[in-house]
């Protein structure tokens, strides 16, 4: 008890990062710990590199992307509550939580969830998936397997699929209609942050 | 002060109810050790959430008065000053601190003191009514609940430390909800029944948040409730692992589509399938016989004939399966007729007619059962190919991959969905002169019914000229083999000219599969047939020269005790003293029967297994290999690697499962070859496919039933069944070798045990039910039912296509509408995004039940009087409404005529959350 309370008092702000964030004590010394292990040199915050030994990450056509959305543009480095604060995306969503009329959305709610993958895809931040950022996605997953051709049908028809207001694009409304019936909360979730 | 706010508390207690009454009076006198103070805590907690539930049951006034009288009894007796209204307030509040997690000691004195401070600004006001305490109650809650979060980690050894705090949390949730319910505008059953949950919730979890003997029930219910879940996670990782050749499978499947997985997925089924057949021979037949039957050289029957004796251990007579095998166990003729053998009294001769007919019996049920359960699984999800693409796109990535081969397969596998849904795609989207189609595939047919007619009537000549041939000597070697040289050629040939024809008709490659399986289906059975036929003849033959042996035989037998008894009188004779190897025997056609069957299969699993060594393995060697020193470009040019042949491949398996329900019952070790060949072949056709073969040039998506399989394998089964039946029921068994010899008839087995067995009136019933009186109106009864049966679920069938197709109708009239008003209000779009959100929110309500005039539809009631009530409930109702995009539907369509002007549902965006994500 002792220790974790020291873990907890030598965080700043816990509270609230803990409001913000709706993670409990025991989930915040947990994020520390995983936060301090990944920050192997001990700076108290972490660089792109510290990801890339994640094998997970390593592994991932976008892993570079998910490690990009740790960092705010023009920074080099991700201190404490920020990688606290993008974790919460995962958080899982509270069930029959009734609904605070006036307390803002959750960092965890599914638009919010929904917000973060959109943006792992919009790489120029302009709010649309556009037909060239598909295309990026789709040859890191699918590589030199499929030709070029196909590749262009599949991303032509995947925004064809999505596209409502036939822009030739996917804004975030219709990526968030498009996948309207996957199971979001339960696919970003990560249970141990429960 | 502690001590003192201590037993004020415990007083406080008292006054909620008489049993806590007593109880705490009784602590209270031995509450003066702090030991005592746990258990107490428990009860008063308990007795705090009860008068919780009390209140917000919204006794009448009376009841409550009556308890504050109570309490001020209490009081009196136990000489306090505090006012009993206070207590209540103070007493609920600290029920929650009590729940929310023990303090340590130096904490709860700290605490104490705020709390003393919190009564004394109560008393300023705590004398007012009860709305006020409530409220005050609300207050404490919230104060509590801030508070909570440091308590918390000193909660639990037993639970983890984000479960307890959530679990708090959530109690508090709903004893917040308890007490603000009266406030709530909502209806009074809608409240009740909030309440009643509520109620539930917290006295099912209150136990977990520190209050004595509950806490620990608590924290052991939790913790078995984690060990439990742990367990089934586990137990179910490790069905998974128990599946044989999951991962094998999941491999081919991610390198080479669904529709070659099927294969293999139909495979482990006719593995497991032929695991309980072997089981059911080996167990009830094989086993019994080689345990406690006569051994080897005892009888006839048992032992090699003198003239074989020499040659009997041979290789080259042994892969025949003549010599020692054909007087083996594997095969009906070794097994005696002994009525029940060893000293179990095992009823050998039965039970070998009663698997030989429960072999057929599970598999029918099998397959059956399995068609059924496959046809519900494909009627029970639509296909929703909505967003087929972009879900892949956005969701197919496993994050949890941190292996390199596993990334490598779930590449793969990626590769491949998509390219099966670009196959698809390119189906639906084919825009395809359709008279032209179709006469091409009339075409088609015909030529195909023209080449199975004249494969047809080739088998029936060459069958005809090899009888003719049969009585001839002096023969060529082409006309020894004619036979099965045309069959063979056939074989080969045919797929092949079906496929070439097959493209005439264009099809999805997943249903070409399905014609091209029908088709060769159909020409292999010509193969059954000619194969049968010459079997048949074989069996007549042997049928007659066992006859002649027969009476041979018992003619000689009759001699030899006609002369025993001549020579000395008064014995009745003893069999004559022939060794076992001398004794004339018939053929015993049963296990010629056999020993062609084991034949078959045994040079089927050659061939399929040399074809694949020579036709993929060195084919692909050649093709890798011989790539650097060559002309042309191997690979991409002419013989390329080899695809892997779907449709040859289930054919073949289910070809061989016919030869083995045929084959099992004349030669029990038919099963036991059988699975050795499914177990090699599983293993030999997932290397030889990941190694030597290409993926298909159109991966396509197998349907997700393979019932066509099944179906092929029905009728296989159907069509084995009929000689098998038609031997036990109508031919005589040989009269020297198998567990039947000596009867007329192999099902007279059944007759004899019914006889002397069973009790005498099973014969009777027996026969009753036996009695075509009773079988006619049976099977009239049961063609009804089928015929019931089956219109029920076409009306079924039928009903699902309409929800089906009316579902899609939404989808597609919802999609439409959208479309309209995206292209047809973008300016108006635009406008909007530059209005000042202020002005919008005032504008929607008017605007907002405007719309609902224009559009007659399903709307929610619950919109109106949200948008109505103005803005201070709207955030929740419009998060209300957009949870139904139906329901919202019909509100955001834009009022065509009118001019830019905001939009109805605009309103969530004057939230601030900015136009997108609240929307639609």
């Amino acid at each position: 008890m002792g220790s974790t309370n020291s873990t907890l008092l030598k965080i700043p702000n816990v509270e609230v990062l803990m409001q913000e964030t709706g993670f409990s004590p025991a989930h915040i010394i947990r994020l520390h710990d995983r936060f301090k292990a990944l920050d192997k040199e001990g700076r108290g915050y972490l660089c792109p590199q510290d990801f890339g030994a994640i094998k997970e990450l390593a592994m991932n056509p976008i892993g570079d992307r998910i490690i990009g959305a740790f960092f705010s543009p023009g920074k080099e480095t991700v201190d404490f509550h920020t990688f606290v604060k993008i974790l919460a995306h995962f958080r899982p969503v509270d069930k029959d939580r009734p609904k605070e009329p006036n307390s803002l959305e959750p960092i965890n709610s599914r638009s919010n969830k929904l917000k973060f993958a959109f943006q792992l895809y919009d790489q120029d931040k302009d709010g649309k998936i556009s037909r060239d950022e598909l295309l990026k996605v789709l040859r890191a997953m699918l590589g030199m397997q499929v030709t070029e051709e196909q590749l262009e049908s599949i991303a032509d028809r995947t925004i064809q699929e999505a596209d409502l207001d036939r822009d030739d694009a996917i804004s975030f409304e219709e990526f968030r209609k498009s996948l309207e019936k996957v199971n979001i909360d339960h696919k970003m979730s990560i249970r141990f942050l429960r | 002060m502690p001590k003192k706010s201590d037993t004020t508390r415990k007083l406080e207690d008292v006054g909620i109810e008489i049993d806590g009454d007593v109880e705490s009076a009784e602590e209270n006198n031995k509450a003066k050790g702090k030991g005592a103070k746990k258990t107490a805590a428990g009860k008063r907690g308990k007795a705090a959430a009860s008068e919780d539930e009390d209140e917000d049951d919204e006794p009448p006034r009376g009841r409550r008065t009556a308890n504050k009288k109570k309490a001020a009894q209490a009081d009196e007796e136990h000489s306090d000053d505090d006012i009993p209204q206070r207590r209540c307030a103070g007493n609920r509040r600290r029920g929650k601190v009590r729940e929310s997690g023990r303090d340590g000691e130096n904490e709860k004195s700290g605490r104490k003191n705020k709390r003393g401070g919190n009564k004394k600004q109560k008393d300023g006001k705590g004398k007012g009514k009860d709305k006020d305490n409530d409220s005050d109650n609300d207050e404490k809650k919230k104060k509590n609940s801030s508070g909570d979060d440091s308590k918390s980690d000193e909660e639990d050894e037993s639970m983890s430390e984000g479960e307890m705090a959530k679990l708090m949390e959530e109690v508090e949730e709903k004893k917040k909800l308890i007490a603000s319910i009266r406030t709530k505008p909502w209806r009074m059953r809608r409240r009740l029944k909030v309440l009643k949950e509520a109620q539930q919730f917290v006295d099912k979890f209150e136990g977990a948040l520190g209050k004595g003997k509950g806490r620990k029930l608590y924290a052991y219910k939790v913790m078995m409730m984690k060990k439990w879940i742990k367990f089934q996670r586990d137990f179910e990782n490790f069905r998974t692992a128990c599946i044989p050749w999951e991962r094998k499978i999941k491999e081919v499947e991610s390198h080479f589509g669904s529709s070659v997985a099927s294969y293999f997925i139909f495979l482990r089924w006719m593995y497991g399938m032929n695991l309980v057949l072997f089981s059911l021979t080996f167990g009830l037949v094989v086993i019994p016989e080689v345990l406690m039957g006569l051994p080897y050289g005892s009888i006839p029957r048992k032992t090699v004939p003198r003239e074989e004796q020499d040659t009997a251990m041979d290789y080259s007579v042994l892969t025949d399966f003549s010599g020692y095998c054909k007087y083996s166990v594997l095969f009906y003729g070794y097994y005696n007729n002994q009525r029940t053998i060893g000293f179990l009294k095992f009823r050998l001769p039965l039970s070998y007619l009663l698997v030989g007919i429960g072999t057929f019996g599970y598999s029918l049920m099998v397959v059956i059962r399995t068609m059924a359960k496959n046809a519900d699984v494909g009627g029970g999800d639509g296909e929703d190919n909505e967003f087929t693409f972009a879900w892949k796109m956005f969701t197919s990535w496993d994050y949890l991959i941190g292996n390199a081969e596993t990334a490598d397969n779930k590449y793969a596998s990626i590769t491949t969905s998509f390219k099966e849904s670009i196959v698809d795609e390119q189906e639906n989207q084919k825009d395809e002169n359709i008279h032209l189609r179709r006469f091409l595939r009339v075409l088609a047919n015909f030529f195909i019914t023209c080449t199975l007619g004249g494969s047809g009537y080739l088998i029936y000549f060459v069958v005809k000229r090899s009888q003719e041939f049969s009585n001839m000597d002096n023969l060529s070697w082409y006309e020894k083999n004619e036979l099965e040289i045309i069959m063979s050629l056939l074989g080969l040939v045919g797929p092949m000219l079906f496929e070439t024809i097959a493209e005439l008709e264009e099809y999805h490659p997943r249903i070409a599969l399905k014609w091209q399986l029908g088709r060769i289906f159909a020409l292999f059975l010509g193969n059954l047939y000619t194969f049968l036929l010459a079997l048949f003849d074989e069996v007549n033959a042997k049928l007659e020269e066992e006859e002649s042996i027969k009476n041979a035989s018992i003619w000689f037998m009759k001699e030899y005790y006609a002369n025993y008894s001549a020579n000395n009188p008064n014995d009745t004779g003893t069999p004559p003293p022939v060794d076992p190897a001398d004794v004339i025997r018939g053929p015993c056609w049963e296990t010629t029967v056999g020993i062609e069957f084991v034949k078959l299969t045994v040079s089927d699993i050659q061939v399929t297994y040399l074809t694949i060594l020579i036709g993929d393995f060195l084919r692909a060697l050649i093709v890798r290999f011989l790539n650097y020193c060559w002309c042309w470009d191997l690979e991409a040019g002419w013989p390329s690697y080899g695809e892997f042949d779907i449709s040859g491949n289930v054919l073949g398996l289910v070809f061989n499962q016919g030869m083995i329900w045929m084959g099992a019952f004349y030669a029990p070790g038919l099963v036991g070859i059988n699975v050795l060949r499914l177990l090699t072949s599983m293993y030999y056709q997932c290397w030889a496919v990941m190694a030597c073969n290409v993926p298909h040039e159109r991966v396509f998506k197998a349907s997700k039933s393979n019932n066509f399989y099944m179906g092929l394998l029905l009728l296989i089964l159907f069509l084995s069944l009929l000689p098998v039946v038609y031997t036990i029921m109508s031919l005589p068994p040989s009269f020297d070798c198998g567990p039947f010899s000596g009867k007329a008839r192999m099902f007279d087995v059944i007759m004899e045990t019914i006889d002397l067995d069973l009790p005498a009136f099973m014969g009777t019933l027996f026969g009753y039910v036996a009695n075509p009186g009773l079988i006619i109106p049976a099977v009239l009864l049961m063609v009804l039912a089928i015929y019931y049966l089956n219109s029920v679920s076409e009306a079924y069938q039928n009903a699902n296509m309409e929800l089906k197709k009316k579902m899609q109708m939404a989808r597609d009239e919802e999609k439409n509408r959208r479309n309209n008003k995206d292209s047809t209000n973008q300016v108006m779009k635009d406008l909007e995004d530059l209005l000042p959100n202020r002005s919008l929110a005032s504008h929607a309500p008017p605007e907002n039940s405007a719309g609902k005039k224009h559009d007659q539809g399903g709307k929610s009631p619950k919109v109106k009087p949200g948008t109505a009530g103005g803005g201070v409930h709207l955030q929740k109702d419009v998060s209300l409404a957009s949870a139904n995009p139906n329901a919202r539907g019909p509100v955001t369509r834009a009022p065509g005529p009118r001019g830019p002007g905001p939009l109805p549902g605009q309103p969530g965006a004057s939230r601030g959350q900015g136009p997108p994500p609240r929307r639609q």
